[in-house]
């Protein structure tokens, strides 16, 4: 059973200071420097978790976060690490996915139906087209980890950005001589390492020193290097932030991960890696047990056990795998400590005690030829298993860098092959495992990173692999009943793997995706190396000959606070955004812009406001605000031609003073924008875009104009303008008292353009007919806009001014027959179906979508845009109800109203060529069903003879 | 995130910049027969590859051109727009790895 | 417990088949090769010799079975789209869908969750409206529904998402499911090879010999084969394989990512998918919650993965599901799709003969395998395209008849 001992030399934790803690409803005590594992593994809670699929106790695997045994439910949140986060005061902590707690977790009972779960059971069985939904629900209860809290609050952490000239990852020993040798060549460096304990890892405390005493050297301490990005940008996740890292060069110095061996039982708690056990005794000051037995197949087992036994731990035996162990001091030195050794040796299975945990292991011994005697084994009483067996390359993030790695025989292990520009691989990653010369490989990869970031010379040592290999080729001991797990996780055990080979799964890919080795939390850290050793075995081929499955972020799963940051929202308000609110403005989106639907009075439904507002233009006056239109300048001797190019309308012979609308497609002879152009000198042209077009449409004319190399230029004034809409019969003899332009008629006629002052502001006004009235457009720079919008209102308020929304120009427009494009139009309307041909210019030489429309022209319309007309006590569909013709789609309303002007109820919709005649009558489809009666009418429905654009004409 | 090296900025991140689809010529509009101008408006030469791009720096509004090899999503060259205008150097038909 | 997984533990020996038998070598001709060994390659290979008696046919596949977007994908299985063509088309893919697995004998984890996308705007919900009418024309149950239906719906979600983009409704798709994707491809699969198909990854296409404007030949990295009939359904690989026949289409390739949290246990039953937000999530069976968002900004022909693309999906899941901060990513990927300008795919014969396109399939393909294999496999067979795909032909851009698709992809791309 795992225990505290007394204060250990460099232990991490201040016994002075106590925390009080619980877990599954008990109080427990820890320490400050606790993680929560440790804390839990001192007060010694046998294990901490049932396992995914058969509900085994799992207790403390790797003490690394490389497994899920140790995944917990704290202060609500989910699947937090205990083996990697600190223990604070008054956490309450509880074991995940049990069904009535850890102890008593009624799903237990799944152990004993291993046999019936196979490899992929749940492809086999359970697909009834009956039963399938009782069966989904059984499942979706069973599966998941932990459980989300519904009612937790967003938590917005901050994002940093970092830039340094080489990354280093990992602070090893390796990575820490990298990191000096970098920053002693003139580079910054940025070292960053996930442990929450001081890094170092074994190296000499004069290196440490030396690091901490540079100023070249940022460290990033418990921070998880999450995912590898292109042009080395990474991601570097700490417990309350990341830091977007960009380096001209990076050191991966990431280590090996230790790895299982594969047994009978290899997931009993009590059953560790014995380097995780080694940083829990000299970190934490826990003891893996009272007696201990050590699995070993390579030096490092003997190197932990002397530590083990220096520090009092009692050590059963040494179970080597190998014919015999290392020649090398420290087994000598085992030997003459008198643990007794047994060579030729495996593990053949864990037994379990009343408590849950281990309480002996059961060797047997092993030939030459991998064969295990079971006729032969020997049972130790032992209450720790410590596995020293191997290791696996942690290249995810080299691989994730673009390296490649190739799978060394000697070594058992992957080692990097092809390094892209930029990237260095250092110490046990390449295969270095010796101290001098992971030392060595260290300042090696950093002299080289230097370097290549442009400072000093690079290295050109060349540091030899090790001699001795670390890794045991086959650590994976079959049995005849199995539980011998390769994949913690997943609950996967040898035979899944082989079944599921059988199967036809017999690629790493494959094998990965059918049996899901690898998928779970800790994705493989701990069982890929193992996995595609029993997958070689299958097929009698190298692992070489396998290769890895595609290393993908995160390296660590990271919360998504952490990578969604404080959310950004650009929200646009036009200068007169506070006189909007005063008005009693309601809000919708357009873009990112915020703009009035209509004004809410008191004592009005919205509706009646909108009516309202719509009466006001109509027999008064209206402002509205439309400054969120896209407004472009285009200033030079080519501005014409550029604009005769890229609208469909010819601009090269309109008047200076004037203005001409504008239609804009694209180069298959689609609709894509639509706005007014105004010609203020020969070599000037001030025009608008929609709302929604304005950044696109600017960025595709500065693209066209470079492209054809014209002698004009562009500028976006979109956010420096302002614009209203002055519209109404009073709008002309309101406005004439505010400015010093001459309105009357045969001064300023329709659709000119004239530059003066409106209250004191020098103003652009368009005299332009969008809703039907007499009316202005008032352009003005957007810091004066406030007062123009004031004395404007202020005039016209006694003559019955309401400003008016979105909704409101929606119906006046509608009422003079004009389309908006994206709503009346589609994706694929062109100007023939839109009826639009008014505005096309096909004479001109070219412009964009002039070829496409001569085919379009010989195809014939496909639908056409036509006005309808409902009888007045007919309800109203909504748009994008369907016409429907012979229980065929015939069409679609695109925009529909209620006119209480005309008194009827009008539209506009997109018809099938057959229907699209005057007179037409067509039916439309509504929510309930029912069809309601309507008539294809000509467009416009108001003031088709455009009468009240006269100035002196009064209704 | 990648790195773009605008001709006119400097190195900025790729996230500062659009894309403006592969620089295509077009057949004259008033020679060609419909079916070379609609293979024009529509197909796209869909293969990796080296390829001539637009992209255009947001901020500034700076369109340029660039040879960027489509499978690696390695940039070999800027060019400022006159470059277009001037014809940039043929590549070899169906796109060359870079 | 279900009765018939008894033989397993009352076998000693794993009582199971292979799934795909290996084969040494190829055939020196096939009457039909397939290039492309994910979802809709091996369905249209498995209606080939179901529906059809073809059974000559080789299946070629450059990696592995299954290995492209047919496991990359995010699973929505949805008929709730815009135009007649693709509202037809794809609810013949529903109808298919549900027969899957008896027919398989395999679970596929058919889950039928509902599937709302979320209107934020008022041009969103007129076109919700215009989906809706779409499909109940078609007798596909959408509704567009307002904003209280989404929260009784999704009562977990912050309808103000954030503050950002207030919901207003949304449309409502009730048939909306998700499956296990490889189980489909592996579904499929042993159901061709039961009937004689042989599948062959690892089995690089370099070259397609036309002679006389016909398809005369395939060759491979393991040889040379004949056949006069070719089906090429490779995804974002199409315009290579097109190149090998000198064939010209609208496709272009750029990148679509995806992540996975950790497994959480279930709290979020239906689909979700906001346009504004580019988001769309589900959770899986095994807890996860799968998560897509809109296409990479530009051309690329590899999947590695972006950092932007995980900080914009988070951020925008946060705002719609801010009790998730805690909530972890696992992993992101990436799949390569091969988008068109009108979001609709590019099927049936070409005009080179025996050279048949399933191509075109961007963002959208997954929920279309079993539909595509039945009208592919009847077009392979008979040399003229299936009614159902009359609207995807590969000669409707050259006519300017594009079948308008985009308002109804998940996301804004």
């Amino acid at each position: 059973m795992m225990h505290r001992l007394d204060v250990q030399p460099g232990e991490c934790l201040d016994r002075r200071q106590v925390l009080n803690f619980s877990f599954e409803g008990r109080n427990y005590q820890g320490y400050a420097g606790d993680t929560l594992s440790s804390a839990l593994a001192a007060a010694g809670v046998a294990y901490l978790a049932r396992s995914f699929k058969y509900h085994r106790p799992r207790g403390i695997l790797s003490f690394a976060n490389h497994d899920s045994n140790t995944l917990l439910q704290v202060d609500g949140v989910p699947n937090v690490r205990g083996d990697v986060t600190l223990l604070r005061e008054g956490m309450r902590v509880s074991a995940i996915n049990t069904f009535g707690g850890l102890a008593h977790d009624k799903a237990r009972v799944l152990d004993r139906f291993a046999r019936l779960l196979p490899v992929g059971f749940y492809y086999k069985a359970f697909h009834s087209k009956r039963l399938f939904a009782v069966w989904e629900r059984m499942f979706r209860a069973l599966t998941g980890l932990g459980e989300v809290n519904l009612g937790a609050a967003r938590e917005a952490t901050p994002k940093r950005y970092g830039f340094c000239d080489v990354l280093v990852i990992g602070a090893g020993p390796s990575g820490l001589s990298a990191a000096l040798a970098a920053a002693e060549n003139g580079a910054q460096v940025a070292l960053v390492d996930e442990s929450l304990t001081p890094a170092g890892n074994g190296a000499p405390a004069a290196l440490l020193d030396a690091v901490h005493a540079s100023n070249a050297i940022t460290h990033f301490p418990a921070t998880v290097a999450a995912g590898y990005y292109a042009d080395h940008w990474v991601a570097l996740a700490s417990a309350t932030h990341m830091t977007k890292m960009r380096a001209k060069a990076v050191v991966f110095a990431t280590g090996v991960i230790a790895q299982p061996a594969v047994f009978r039982n290899n997931d009993l708690p009590g059953v560790m890696l014995a380097a995780g056990a080694a940083r829990l005794l000299a970190h934490y000051g826990v003891a893996p047990g009272r007696r201990v037995v050590f699995i070993a197949a390579n030096l490092e087992a003997y190197l932990h056990c002397l530590e083990f036994h220096a520090r009092g731990v009692p050590i059963a035996a040494i179970v080597e795998l190998r014919a015999a162990p290392d020649d090398h001091a420290a087994v000598t030195a085992c030997a003459a400590a008198g643990i007794s050794v047994l060579p030729a040796h495996a593990p053949y299975e864990a037994i379990c005690g009343p408590d849950g945990a281990v309480a002996a292991l059961l060797v047997a011994p092993l030939n030459v030829a991998g064969q295990i005697d079971a006729g032969a084994t020997r049972r130790l009483e032992c209450d720790a298993i410590l596995m020293s067996v191997g290791w696996a390359a942690a290249a995810q993030l080299f691989l994730q860098a673009g390296g490649s790695t190739r799978f060394l025989d000697a070594l058992q292990q992957f080692v990097p092959q092809e390094l892209p520009s930029g990237i260095f691989a250092a110490g046990r990653l390449n295969g270095v495992y010796d101290i001098d010369a992971r030392l060595a490989d260290g300042r090696r990869a950093g002299s080289q990173a230097a370097a290549h970031a442009g400072f000093g010379a690079p290295s050109s040592a060349v540091i030899a692999r090790s001699k001795r290999c670390p890794s045991h080729p086959f650590p994976i001991i079959d049995h005849p009943r199995g539980k011998n797990f390769v994949d913690f996780d997943e609950d996967l055990q040898v035979k899944d793997l082989e079944n599921a080979a059988q199967e036809g799964f017999d690629s790493s890919e494959l094998l990965k995706r059918y049996s899901t080795v690898g998928m779970g939390p800790s994705q493989g850290k701990h069982s890929n190396m193992n996995a595609l050793r029993i997958l070689a075995r299958y097929r009698g081929i190298g692992v070489e000959a396998l290769g890895l499955t595609t290393s993908r972020p995160m390296y660590h799963p990271v919360p998504m606070k952490l990578l969604a940051g404080r959310s950004f929202y650009p929200e646009r308000r036009t200068p007169v955004d506070a006189q909007h609110a005063a008005w009693g403005a309601v809000w919708m989106a357009a873009g990112n812009w915020r703009r009035p639907e209509y004004y809410a009075v008191s004592g009005e439904s919205r509706a009646e406001s909108i009516d309202a507002e719509v009466h006001a233009v109509r027999g008064a006056v209206g402002i509205i605000d439309v400054g969120t239109l896209g407004k472009i300048e285009v200033h030079g001797p080519d501005a014409a031609e550029l604009l005769d190019r890229v609208y469909a309308g010819r601009y090269s012979d309109l008047k200076v003073g004037m203005t001409r609308y504008g239609l804009m497609l694209d180069e298959s002879g689609v609709i894509i924008d639509d706005g007014v152009i105004a010609r203020l000198g020969e070599q000037l042209f001030y025009f608008t875009t929609t709302t929604g077009g304005s950044a696109t449409v600017f960025r595709e004319l500065l693209r066209l104009n470079a492209l054809w190399g014209l002698d004009c230029a562009l500028m976006n004034v979109t956010g420096h303008r302002a614009a209203f809409n002055f519209a109404g019969p009073f709008s002309r003899e309101i406005l004439q008292g505010l400015t010093d332009i001459d309105l009357r008629d045969e001064a300023f006629p329709y659709l000119a353009v004239r530059s003066g002052k409106v209250a004191g502001t020098a103003v652009r006004l368009m005299r332009v007919g969008f809703v039907g009235e007499l009316g202005y457009e008032i352009h003005m720079a957007a810091g004066n806009a406030v007062e123009v919008w004031q004395a404007l209102c202020a005039s016209g308020k006694p003559k019955g001014l309401r400003p008016f929304g979105v909704e409101a120009q929606r119906v006046l427009r509608l009422e003079k027959g004009h389309f908006i494009v994206g709503q009346d139009t589609d994706g694929l309307t062109d100007p023939y179906e839109a009826n639009a041909m008014w505005a096309v210019a096909m004479k001109k030489p070219f412009f964009v979508g002039q070829r496409s429309l001569r085919i379009l022209q010989a195809r014939g319309p496909r639908q056409k845009l036509m006005g309808i007309e409902l009888a007045a006590a007919t309800p109203l569909p909504k748009e994008c109800h369907l016409v429907i013709e012979q229980d065929a789609i015939a069409g679609r309303v695109t925009s529909v109203t209620h006119s209480r002007t005309l008194n009827r109820s009008i539209g506009l919709a997109m018809l099938s060529p057959a229907l699209a005649e005057i007179g037409r009558d067509i039916r439309i489809r509504v929510d309930d069903g029912a069809m309601l009666a309507a008539r294809v009418v000509a467009a416009p429905f108001y003031d088709p003879k455009n009468l009240r654009q006269r100035v002196d004409f009064r209704s | 995130m990648k790195v773009m090296v605008c001709p006119l900025n400097g190195p900025r991140p790729v996230s500062e910049f659009a894309y403006g689809g592969e620089i295509r010529t077009s057949p004259n509009p008033d020679t060609c027969s419909d079916a070379e101008w609609s293979a024009y408006v529509f197909n796209r030469s869909g293969s990796p590859g080296a390829k001539y791009e637009w992209w255009c720096h947001i901020a500034s509004g700076f369109w340029f051109a660039v040879l960027r090899d489509t499978t690696r999503d390695v940039v070999v060259a800027t060019y400022p727009a006159e470059a277009v205008r001037c014809g940039l150097t043929p590549l070899p038909a169906g796109g060359a790895s870079a | 417990m279900p009765y018939r997984l008894l033989r397993f533990g009352l076998s000693r020996k794993h009582p199971e088949a292979r799934m795909f038998t290996h084969h040494d070598s190829m055939r020196t001709s096939y009457d039909v090769v397939i290039i492309g060994a994910g979802g809709h390659g091996l369905a249209a290979a498995y209606y080939l010799a179901r529906d059809h008696g073809i059974r000559n046919v080789a299946v070629l596949e450059k990696g592995y079975l299954g290995g492209g977007n047919t496991g990359r994908n995010t699973t929505i299985i949805r008929s709730n789209y815009l135009t007649s063509e693709g509202v037809k088309f794809y609810d013949e893919s529903l109808r298919l869908w549900q027969d899957l697995a008896v027919d398989f004998d395999l679970n596929l984890f058919y889950s039928k969750r509902g599937h709302y996308t979320l209107a934020h705007t008022d041009s969103a919900m007129r076109t919700m409206r215009w989906r809706a009418e779409v499909n109940k024309h078609y007798g596909v149950r959408s509704e567009a529904v307002d904003a209280a239906f989404v929260k009784q719906g999704i009562p977990t979600i912050d309808m103000s998402c954030g503050g950002h983009a207030p919901i207003l409704g949304a449309l409502f798709h009730e048939p909306g499911a998700i499956a296990r994707h490889d189980a489909v491809a592996w579904g499929y699969g042993r159901g061709a090879d039961r009937r004689g198909v042989e599948i062959h990854q690892q089995t690089e296409v370099t070259g397609i010999r036309v002679q006389g404007g016909r398809v005369v030949g395939v060759d491979t990295s393991r040889g040379s084969i004949a056949t006069p009939k070719v089906l090429c359904a490779v995804a974002g690989f199409t315009p290579r394989i097109l190149d090998m026949v000198d064939l010209h289409t609208p496709i272009y390739v750029h990148p679509l990512q995806a992540m996975v949290s950790e497994p959480v246990k279930p709290w979020l039953d239906p689909i979700i998918v906001s346009g504004s937000l580019h988001v769309y999530v589900s959770q899986t069976a095994r807890g996860e919650l799968v998560m897509g968002a809109s296409l990479d900004p530009y051309e690329l022909h590899s999947t590695r993965p972006t950092l932007d693309f995980v900080e914009g999906l988070t951020s925008h899941m946060l705002d719609m599901f801010p009790f998730l901060s805690e909530v972890k990513v696992n992993r992101q990927w990436a799949g390569l799709a091969d988008m068109t300008p009108d979001f609709a795919p590019i099927m049936g014969v070409t005009p080179v003969e025996g050279f048949f396109l399933d191509a075109g399939w961007g963002t959208w393909g997954f929920k279309a395998t079993p539909v595509c294999g039945k009208t592919m496999s009847h077009t392979v067979a008979t040399g003229r395209n299936h009614p159902l795909i009359e609207g995807f032909t590969f000669k409707r851009f050259a006519d300017y008849r594009l079948t308008g698709e985009k308002g109804a992809a998940s996301v804004g791309h």
